[in-house]
């Protein structure tokens, strides 16, 4: 395929007849109150943004929402979305030989410059392989020509990008708001030398892209393994390497030092049709440092840094009045971490009193100051259920994986929130966790019981949820050299769980299977011998992996086998301090040895304090960065 | 008639009182023909929100807005002829809210008429025993053929069409709900019909199948017209309801405005503009 034209005409009259036959076709048709609609022809660079997921669970994604917005606000860039077919479309398209198409304009997307994808999880990697098919893009991105789209790929898995890195032309890790801008300059130099009949060598744009600082272009740099061992597993990593000289040895993670310089989202796209989230999201903060060592989030936007109280109460009155939304979520890591929460809320409560509007705070801590927090948000509305997040099940648990609340305080919590009217608390929790015994697993159902006991003296129908996930050890964490557990040791726990609690009256245990970790956790920590897997599954019709409908391990099994890798050497086993990780090039700010100290801790059971006000642990990240933690918390202690 | 746009323009243009009850005819097209009837309520109260009227709320833990839509348009299909009863909170200025609410919709639904609920009046539901449809064909339809088919339909006493639900095929008879029937003297022919309300409802589709049925048999008289349905007539390329109302001298009373409308209005209405909504600056 060498032809310099991009196509222009819209699929709309071939896709229109489709659209009966599908389910919730609304999901195709774009059109929703504050879409951006630009005349490629006015265009100097063109973006599709692609959500590996359906409409409902991609379009509330607060990364593409602000990169449509940072990229069209730019007057000759045209970005554009779409999202992965459900398998009705899918199949149809196939049948009908009509492409992958954005929702603006229903162009196809080869009528783009840049495919660039978000992939917020490891179990998007199928449906990422699958929009490329459909779009006519070759998968592998050494069998792209001078003229195919760029491919990008962005979001958390851009953290170990190697098991994805044959299929991307270039892999962006950390904040996009500066990176997709400086990016847009080079692809409207590309486009221009393209229109003007003299087309860049696709090496030669590749060579441009990496000198964007924080692009990892997969294609030059080479991962090379040690010897077989004589006892099985595989060929051990000793490096990625560069291929030549010039290219930086690891890649820094981008960073946006201040968030009120970049108010994103201003117009939030407003569903035809219902998604998972429908509200005016604003991010209140970027970063944590309670130091959860499961968590990847936490780890990889580190430094915190707040938005002021008087952007986040501008942004969140614009965002109403653009969109007419009833919902505002204050969104976070920690929500109730923000050193002005309090007066947030109050005053965000008061001005919006009697216009039927909702305030949600996500991702709170286990303690009475958010119950508080929660009785000022649902002053107008009905109290009903409450979430929290322990993670671990007893108090030794807790210590392992940094996450700091004491039975004592968590059963005080739940006392105050049912003497306050909740009717319903959700508990988080995950098993599976490092030094994890029966006894730590056990205790999650007797919390649970605990809490119910105090439910009960409430309110005879007062009930309390359990819910248990398999912990999946994540890349740039003190737990990325785990071991994880295999489904079988998983069921045999929650099998544990729910003997514990049953006859429990208002007590429920809800977990999920632990089959679709097993992919999980291979394609975390995986290395680039694991992208054969994810093409193979693909081809054996892995789609929507995230979807216990859509999911099946036989297959990604049958892939795994085909491959001939070994599961057991990338999922359960713990890795050692010298091993080589996959994505030891890619650079978070985090210092390998505070990590590797971190670990130590966490099997020792030995906590560590938030940085925000107790003294700095060094991490790395702030002096990497040279940037300090922006927060109105005091160092003594809270604001 | 309605799709005019200076007639609409001239409907909502003055004040046209005020109300805290108001009764509104509107527009369902282009893209937003595929949004289910769920999904479209929600559509309104976000423009009634972003629009800033005054919509009351229900009482309760979880107040729902006072937007009431007595009839859902099954998917896929366009409409001139939608009806939803707005209640407010005090009372407002007609018009200017009406003209407010359209510039909050996204593309594909507008307010094209309204007006205040009088004090006793029926139910809105009670007005709309009748609607009034619209059967875009392609060219390739033959034009004196289906005038043929939609002349035989009228004269039978019993149509019998099949129709498909979760599988199932039984029949029902087209003829008792079918009103009217007419055919437009253009190259890309359309067939007007109106249709009783009944339980389960006639869809438009079923109309098609009835005339398709017709078609075969009058073209061909000895074929089994149930196998050779639709085989010489193409499906229509839109189907639009175009308004509705109570029943009234082999036409309709239009729940809004009372005026009398035949069959034969369903053909006031602009084609490409159910099939494009007007202010969707792509054209998709």
């Amino acid at each position: 395929m060498s032809t310099t034209e991009r196509p222009t005409r819209s699929v709309w009259p071939q896709l229109e007849p489709l659209l009966s036959q599908v389910q919730r076709p609304a999901r195709y048709v774009g059109g929703e109150d504050n879409a951006v609609v630009t005349d490629h022809a006015d265009a100097d660079s063109a973006w599709l943004l692609l959500y590996p997921d359906t409409y409902e669970v991609g379009q509330p994604n607060q990364g593409v929402q602000i990169l449509y917005e940072v990229l069209n606000e730019r007057e000759s860039t045209v970005a554009e979305r779409a999202f992965t077919p459900w398998h009705d479309l899918d199949a149809l398209l196939r049948a009908h030989g009509v492409p992958l198409f954005s929702l603006e304009q229903h162009l196809p997307a080869r009528a783009f410059d840049v495919l660039a994808f978000s992939v917020a999880t490891e179990l998007g990697a199928t449906n990422l392989l699958s929009c490329l098919d459909l779009a006519g893009v070759p998968l592998r991105a050494d069998q792209r020509d001078d003229d195919d789209p760029v491919v990008l790929i962005g979001g958390h898995v851009a953290f170990n990008p190697e098991p994805l890195a044959p299929f991307a032309d270039v892999v962006a890790p950390g904040d996009g708001e500066e990176f997709v801008l400086e990016v847009d300059r080079v692809i409207t130099r590309w486009r221009r030398a393209r229109e003007a009949g003299q087309p860049w060598p696709r090496a030669e744009l590749l060579a441009a892209l990496a000198r964007v600082e924080g692009a990892y272009v997969p294609g030059l740099y080479v991962p090379r393994y040690g010897p077989e061992p004589a006892t099985g597993g595989m060929a051990p990593l000793r490096e990625t390497a560069p291929i030549r000289n010039g290219l930086p040895t690891a890649i820094p993670k981008r960073t946006v030092s201040d968030l009120d310089d970049w108010p994103y989202p201003k117009h939030t796209l407003v569903p035809l049709t219902e998604t998972v989230h429908e509200r005016y999201s604003v991010e209140i903060f970027r970063g944590c440092t309670r130091g959860c060592r499961f968590c990847q989030a936490g780890m990889i936007t580190r430094p915190v840094r707040e938005r002021s109280k008087e952007t986040i109460t501008e942004m969140v009155e614009h965002g109403l009045a653009t969109t007419g939304f009833e919902e505002v979520g204050l969104l976070s890591l920690s929500s109730s971490d923000h050193s002005e929460i309090q007066e947030l809320a109050t005053d965000l409560v008061k001005r919006y009193e009697g216009t039927a509007t909702s305030l949600s705070l996500p991702s709170t801590r286990v303690d009475a100051f958010n119950v508080e927090l929660a009785d000022e948000l649902a002053r107008e509305g009905r109290r009903t259920g409450l979430t929290f997040a322990p993670e671990g099940g007893t108090d030794r648990m807790r210590a392992v994986i940094n996450k700091m609340v004491a039975e004592e305080d968590l059963l005080r919590t739940a006392e105050t929130a049912f003497a306050g009217g909740w009717r319903q608390l959700k508990l988080y929790f995950m098993i599976g966790l490092p030094t994890e015994t029966d006894e730590d697993v056990l205790g999650v159902a007797d919390l649970g019981r605990k809490v119910v006991e105090i439910g009960r003296r409430y309110g005879k129908k007062n009930r309390v949820t359990l819910s248990v996930g398999g912990f999946v050890p994540k890349p740039h964490t003190p737990f990325q050299w785990a071991a994880q557990d295999p489904p079988e040791e998983l069921r045999r726990k929650v099998g544990l769980l729910k003997q514990r609690v049953a006859g429990e009256r208002n007590l429920k245990l809800s977990y999920a299977d632990p089959e679709p970790g097993v992919v999980e956790g291979l394609l975390a920590r995986g290395d680039r011998r694991v992208a054969e897997v994810i093409q193979r599954a693909y081809e054996l019709g892995a789609r929507f992996d995230g979807w216990s409908e859509c999911f099946s391990l036989e297959r990604w099994q049958q892939a795994i086998d085909e491959v001939g890798l070994d599961r057991d050497w990338y999922v359960t086993r713990e890795r050692g301090r010298d091993e080589v990780l996959p994505w030891d090039h890619i650079d978070a700010g985090l210092d390998p040895h505070w990590l590797w100290e971190d670990w130590q801790d966490a099997q020792r059971g030995r906590a560590l304090e938030d940085c925000r006000w107790m003294p700095c642990y060094d991490c790395g990240v702030c002096i990497g960065l040279d940037l300090e933690h922006q927060t109105g918390h005091l160092p003594d202690g809270r604001a | 008639m309605t799709l005019d746009r200076s007639a609409v323009d001239g409907r909502l243009a003055g004040d046209v009182g005020t109300a805290d009850r108001v009764r509104v005819r509107y527009a369902k097209t282009g893209r937003l023909r595929f949004v289910s009837a769920i999904d479209l309520s929600r559509v309104w109260e976000r423009a009634l929100r972003k629009a800033g009227l005054p919509i009351a709320y229900s009482e309760g833990f979880t107040p729902h807005p006072k937007v009431s839509f007595p009839d859902a348009l099954p998917l896929g299909y366009a409409s001139t002829g939608e009806y939803a009863e707005l209640g407010f909170a005090e009372p407002i200025t007609i018009g200017p809210a009406m003209r407010a609410l359209n510039d909050a919709f996204a593309g594909g639904c507008e307010v094209l008429d309204a007006r205040g609920v009088l004090p006793g009046e029926r139910r809105l539901s009670k007005w709309l025993g009748r609607a009034l449809w619209c059967l875009s064909y392609p060219p390739e339809a033959d034009r004196a053929a289906l005038t043929a088919a939609a002349e035989a339909v009228l004269a039978g006493d019993r149509w019998p069409v099949p129709r498909e639900r979760k599988g199932e095929v039984t029949e029902v008879d087209l003829r008792a709900p079918l009103v009217d029937l007419a055919v437009s003297d253009e190259d890309a022919p359309r067939v007007a019909a109106l249709l009783d309300a009944s339980e389960p409802p006639l869809r438009p589709t079923e109309v098609h199948a009835g005339l398709a049925a017709a078609l075969s048999t009058t073209t061909a008289p000895h074929t089994d017209h149930s196998a050779a349905a639709g085989s010489t007539l193409p499906k229509p390329r839109l189907i639009s309801r175009t308004a509705q109302g109570a029943p009234a001298d082999g036409g309709l009373r239009e729940a809004l405005s009372g005026e009398h409308l035949a069959v034969t209005a369903a053909f006031d209405a602009t084609r490409e503009e159910l099939r494009l909504d007007r202010r969707d600056p792509t054209g998709a």
